[in-house]
């Protein structure tokens, strides 16, 4: 029978008491989930038959519910969806092939939960408001071009056009370090990308304590009562799939 | 306006959750690891909805936003 691969836990040596936990969560389409170990780490498996089912976001969704449920009492590191192999034994020797890499990251995200942030706002208004500051300031035609042709005039459009973009990332650079700066008080890991698109100025996941949970989400509030034109989106807290650095190649 | 908001919260975070479960975790590639088909189905219809939330929350900042007041 083939078997689904949900996550690694660490068990601290109590595997019998990791048993007793995984085996009253039920896998995804009703299996019976249990624990395989090997030394301080076990994983969570059920039996699945690729062939039967069909592969559905409610069975994505289903797969997420039980790593929630795991991690709500362990420390886990979410498999992605999806990985499905021929056998326990198999399954055995990726526990035992990467012990020390799936240890280290066990201990990493320990006692952590993970928020995602994503800040968004509106660009066609907050860029409203950059380029009446930035068209304020004359371009001096002269320091460029010699003479009016309707070449300089095109040519000078398109300066504005990029003092205009350079204006925007400078102004979402000046936010986005005074958000990182009001969160380092709480001192998460944190990963982020900048301008993910137009309006998503901010896409970010963070790695935060657990018992600095109502600290990190009273920051965010704060924030939000300080910056009326931003839209701050956080979601969680999510076991830590983000902060899950292993990739396996068999 | 109410029911509104909440539904878009409960979406954008079935978005959040999909594209975790399915871009994220431990990666397992190779031979040992059994091809399950319609992941990337699954990987595309994420995309697809994914591109939405961006234009629910624009459409949520233009109608929210101009009845709150202004600091």
């Amino acid at each position: 029978m083939e078997k689904i691969i949900y996550a690694i836990i660490a068990n601290a040596g109590k595997t019998e008491q990791v048993n007793d936990y995984v085996t009253n969560i039920r896998g995804i389409t009703g299996s019976n989930l249990y624990a395989l170990h090997f030394n301080e780490i076990s994983v969570a498996v059920s039996d699945f038959q690729s062939s039967k089912f069909i592969i559905s976001k409610e069975l994505a969704i289903d797969f997420a519910r039980v790593i929630e449920e795991l991690s709500q009492q362990l420390t886990v590191l979410p498999i992605r969806f999806g990985t499905v192999v021929k056998s326990d034994e198999i399954v055995k020797q990726l526990l035992t092939d990467n012990y020390n890499a799936f240890r280290e990251n066990l201990l990493k995200v320990e006692n952590k939960h993970e928020f995602g942030l994503k800040v968004i706002w509106d660009y066609d208004k907050c860029s409203e408001k950059i380029r009446s500051k930035v068209e304020s300031e004359e371009i001096n035609a002269g320091k460029y071009f010699s003479k009016s042709t309707i070449n300089t005039n095109y040519l000078l459009e398109k300066l504005k056009k990029h003092r205009l973009e350079d204006a925007v990332l400078k102004h979402v650079e000046l936010l986005i370090e005074e958000i990182s700066r009001f969160l380092a008080q709480i001192n998460p890991d944190c990963k982020f990308k900048k301008m993910l698109s137009q309006n998503i100025i901010l896409d970010g996941v963070f790695l935060v304590e657990k018992n600095m949970k109502s600290e990190f989400i009273e920051a965010i509030e704060a924030l939000k009562q300080q910056h009326d034109d931003l839209h701050f989106l956080l979601t969680g807290p999510w076991p830590p799939y983000s902060f899950v650095e292993i990739q396996i190649d068999k | 306006m109410q029911e509104n908001v909440i539904d878009q919260s409960k979406d954008i975070t079935i978005l959040e959750l999909l594209d975790r479960v399915l871009n994220k975790g431990v990666v397992i590639t190779g031979d040992i690891v059994i091809s399950v088909a319609d992941i990337d189905l699954v990987y595309l219809g994420l995309k697809l909805i994914l591109t939405s939330v961006e234009t629910m929350q624009q459409r949520r900042l233009t109608t929210i936003k101009p009845n709150q007041p202004q600091k």
